[in-house]
């Protein structure tokens, strides 16, 4: 029995129509590089210099702590790399989302037939 | 701008919530009413639901200061699906960040819906409005409505704890001190959501200008967007 999902397209011409870097794609992946070499810079700029690069959000949470002689009790809290694994999900599917939409209201001009 | 639980007053939370409600009301009624009017306008709410969840989310580290923060996204939002709008979806943003990342509290999620949502959404929407009424471009109008909209977060934020917690000190002063926890990181950072939120409703605008009425507003301006 043959696998039809390893057939090619028959409505998709070969070579023609679809590439692999095309221009969507190419502007995404370089803005994706430039902001993550922007935070690599910084992060090693930061860490020669001795900065915590602690969020500004903890920060300004522990100086209302002080101030107010009590802690912070979150009633959710995700230890370690657990908040790392939720924000990749959760940005995983926000991505989904607005690229679903994005083709909705945005869609690439067909070519004259 | 995510204030945890346990640093405000169960009566300030109870304050807070109220005030926010204020706005979810009117918020949830210009929803129903876009939405009968136009159809792409649901399309544009789910992707600017998720995109404020994912960039009031995103901790850009800062040399300049030596901490992280993120921007907020909900100038962009105001100005694409409505400032009571915005309103409505930062609610439902800071709930799913506090109990599906623990990022922020659910107590306090009236106040920093106050913040984030109400205050940032309108400072940012009511520049917009301004610059375009004189006739001013479209980036800037954008640009500067994403700056003011993220230092007004932040502001409100930091007042936001100082009229909680100031006692002895005097109001203004225990304002500014919290501020300068936020400020030296998040002015760079208003600096960049003012160029992200320019740019993103340029290439909107330059897409499909008549899926935004409200945005372009007649045919001149179209023709100078398309610029």
């Amino acid at each position: 029995m043959k696998n039809n999902a390893l057939q090619p397209n028959k409505a998709v011409k070969p070579n023609s129509e679809v590439s692999w870097f095309d221009p969507f794609t190419r502007t995404m992946l370089i803005t994706m590089f430039v902001l993550l070499f922007a935070i690599f810079a910084s992060a090693k700029y930061m860490d020669a210099h001795n900065m915590t690069g602690v969020g500004t959000d903890d920060t300004v949470n522990q100086m209302a702590a002080v101030v107010s002689h009590q802690q912070p009790h979150p009633f959710i809290n995700l230890p370690g790399d657990a908040q790392v694994g939720a924000f990749s999900v959760a940005n995983f599917f926000v991505g989904m989302i607005v690229g679903h939409n994005w083709q909705k209201l945005f869609p690439e001009p067909k070519p004259e037939e | 701008m995510h204030i945890e639980d346990g640093i405000l007053s169960p009566q300030a939370c109870a304050a807070w919530y109220g005030v926010t409600a204020v706005f979810i009301i009117p918020g949830i009624r210009e929803i129903k009413r876009r939405v009968a009017d136009n159809l792409s306008y649901k399309p544009f709410l789910a992707m600017a639901g998720v995109a404020v969840f994912v960039i009031s989310a995103m901790h850009l580290p800062v040399p300049v200061s030596g901490s992280c923060s993120h921007p907020v996204g909900t100038p962009l939002a105001a100005i694409v699906v409505g400032p009571f709008a915005t309103v409505v979806i930062s609610t439902i943003v800071l709930f799913f960040q506090a109990i599906l990342l623990g990022h922020g509290g659910i107590t306090t999620i009236g106040a920093n819906t106050f913040s984030m949502g109400i205050v940032g959404a309108f400072a940012g929407y009511f520049c917009w409005k301004l610059i375009r009424a004189v006739k001013g471009p479209l980036w800037l109008a954008a640009g500067v409505a994403g700056f003011i909209g993220d230092v007004a977060t932040y502001l409100t934020s930091s007042f936001e704890l100082a009229l909680s917690l100031h006692g002895h000190v005097p109001l203004l002063q225990q304002w500014l001190i919290f501020f300068l926890g936020y400020g030296p990181t998040q002015l760079p950072l208003a600096i960049a959501e003012a160029v992200f939120t320019a740019a993103v409703l340029r290439v909107m605008v330059n897409r499909r200008p008549d899926l935004l009425p409200g945005v372009i507003t007649n045919s001149k301006a179209k023709r100078e967007a398309a610029k």
